[in-house]
């Protein structure tokens, strides 16, 4: 199963993209649109020098501006001061320029605008609004120290439409396109969750089916025999089958629960066929037990089950964590050797018989 | 004929005691001989007790764990053998080395507490089940290190192996299990704090030739300790 982001953290990623889009776009403009323009009218200023001066503060002002947004949304002060920043350099630009064709020779208001636009847009709304008006109020102000001419108001509206409608544009854009893309991140994450309850309930089924086929294999043609009479409950062995496939019915029950120390409780649950038999099973631990996978718990319990039908009246089952895995052992007084499951699923099974007493360790390595 | 070793109990709960009576009055040997009980270690310091070599200790008096007080018991000059239902790891090891002898599960009682107590009362080592479980499980950063024999033969003890088949399962004399057994013991009674009954068991220990003086290191600093960790790990194979 792939492992899935979560929709805070896929729109994030979409978010990133268009405000990278965003400082392409402001620091394209600032380079060639107002760079161009700067030099383009180098004669006209009274001083060129200053005005090469207040495009460096106003590049100064995007590049801080654009280190700020792409390193998250930023906080309110840093965003506004660099800003007003812009601002500023904006005015003074303007103010230091020819009086009478000023608006020819400004490249800073479009700068400062889109400087606006960048650390101002994933803030209210009116906040650029009102920073795109303060703007527009700044280069009027400007031309009205100048002497306002009848032409030079047409020319302000003109730039002013154009302007604001841009970034207007731009600031509304973006935000459309991040609400799509949470909407976005929100389906591709509703649609996993569905793919993973699917492969679960497949899994459960699966589960379901591997226990029903377990049950055809032993407990079914059991309860078959005895129902037609072909097995006597009287027979010892027929009572020494029936009390294997009790206790591998109530470990099938004990693993459809899982468990934190699932062993645990899966080597109580097979104990508990035995113990009714009135044999007395101590079960002990020494030490934290690692997870175990549920095909090397089934050697272990399976090995356990054989280990205690064979026992005549008492068995101690102990685990003990040893390197890189744990160490499973059985004591009983079952008299003789008994037939345990081969090494499998990294568990190996040995065995060793003294007397009445046979000891057997089923050994898990992890690796 | 030598003398019996005394004993008293210390236990809140008299069926208890009771109990432990009546394994000792059915030791074939009569070995042991009980001659005194208290429900809780007030009357201690008072009573004029009878001379006394082992105390068998309750660790949980009226609904108070009392392992802190065995050095107390331990400074008096009784031995202690640690007679209780928990058997949470950390209670065992701390009641080792609080400078009990031993430690015996209630579940362990009837065959082992008498044997324990003799044991005790000649400061040599005696390893339950239970007690060598707490070992396996230790993890303290200042444990002593144990060899991959000694490890083997704890663990194959704890799992629950006379020692005879122990022998048989390493390739060893069962003798050679005892000792390696009692070499973790003397090992702990080597560690952590100090306890004049835990000079004694290492005493006797290295007078019967369970471990060597060379074999003791009473100081392992923490740092060492944390570089040993992983080997401890690849001593079980």
């Amino acid at each position: 199963m792939t492992a899935v982001q979560p929709t805070a953290m896929m729109s994030g990623r979409y978010q990133r993209a268009f405000t990278a889009a965003v400082v392409f776009l402001v620091a394209g403009w600032h380079l060639a649109g107002a760079g161009g323009q700067l030099l383009q009218n180098r004669s006209a200023y009274s001083s060129f020098a200053f005005q090469c001066a207040m495009w460096l503060v106003m590049a100064l002002a995007i590049t801080a501006g654009s280190v700020l947004v792409l390193r998250g949304a930023p906080g309110w002060l840093p965003a506004w001061a660099v800003a007003v920043f812009a601002l500023a350099a904006s005015t003074a630009a303007a103010a230091a320029s020819p009086a009478g064709h000023m608006l020819a020779v400004n490249w800073a208001w479009g700068s400062a605008g889109w400087t606006g636009v960048l650390v101002l847009l994933r803030r209210r709304f009116a906040g650029l609004a009102c920073f795109l008006a303060a703007e527009a109020l700044a280069i009027l102000g400007v031309q009205v120290r100048d002497g306002l001419h009848r032409s030079d108001l047409a020319g302000f509206l003109a730039v002013l439409a154009w302007s604001t409608i841009a970034q207007m544009a731009v600031a509304v854009g973006v935000r459309a396109l991040d609400g799509a893309a949470g909407q976005a991140a929100a389906a591709a994450q509703s649609e996993h969750a569905a793919r993973e309850r699917a492969t679960i309930s497949e899994s459960i089924q699966a589960a379901r089916r591997a226990r029903w086929l377990a049950l055809q294999e032993g407990a079914v043609p059991l309860v078959a025999e005895l129902a037609s009479g072909t097995a006597d409950p009287g027979d010892a062995q027929v009572r020494i089958r029936c009390a294997v496939q009790a206790a591998r019915l109530r470990r099938l029950l004990a693993e459809g629960d899982e468990l934190p120390g699932s062993l645990l409780h899966e080597l109580h649950a097979s104990a508990d066929v035995a113990e009714r038999r009135g044999v007395a099973v101590e079960i002990e631990t020494a030490g934290p037990l690692p997870q175990m996978p549920g095909q090397a718990r089934r050697v272990i319990t399976d090995a356990a089950i054989a280990i205690l039908t064979a026992a005549h009246s008492q068995a101690r089952i102990t685990l003990a964590t040893v390197a890189a895995g744990t160490a499973v052992s059985f004591v009983a007084d079952t008299g003789a050797a008994v037939l345990l499951p081969d090494a499998s699923e990294g568990v190996a099974v040995e065995q060793q018989q003294d007397g009445g007493m046979l000891w057997a360790e089923a050994r898990w390595s992890s690796q | 004929m030598e003398q019996p070793v005394t004993v008293a109990v210390i236990e809140d709960h008299p069926v208890v005691t009771e109990g432990v009576a009546s394994w000792i009055r059915s030791d074939p040997g009569q070995r042991v001989r009980l001659v005194q009980t208290a429900r809780d270690l007030t009357g201690l310091g008072t009573m004029a007790w009878q001379p006394t070599d082992v105390v068998i200790l309750d660790l949980e008096l009226s609904g108070e764990l009392v392992t802190t007080q065995i050095p107390a018991l331990v400074a008096a000059g009784y031995r202690v053998v640690a007679f209780s239902g928990h058997s949470d790891p950390a209670i065992v090891l701390e009641t080792l080395d609080n400078g009990a002898h031993a430690y015996v599960s209630k579940e362990e009682g009837r065959d082992h507490l008498v044997e324990a107590v003799l044991a005790a009362a000649a400061d040599r080592p005696y390893v339950t089940r239970s007690q060598a479980r707490a070992i396996l499980a230790d993890q303290r950063p200042a444990r002593p290190t144990l060899s991959e024999q000694e490890r083997q033969a704890l663990l194959l003890w704890f799992q629950g192996m006379s020692k005879a088949s122990v022998g048989l399962r390493m390739s060893i004399s069962e003798n050679t299990v005892r000792q390696y057994i009692s070499r973790v013991r003397a090992k702990y009674a080597a560690t952590g704090r100090t306890a004049p009954s835990k000079d004694a068991l290492l005493a006797r220990a290295i007078e019967d030739g369970v471990i060597k003086p060379g074999e003791i290191n009473p100081y392992k600093s923490l740092a060492r300790a944390a570089a040993d960790r992983p080997r401890l790990g690849a001593q079980d194979r």
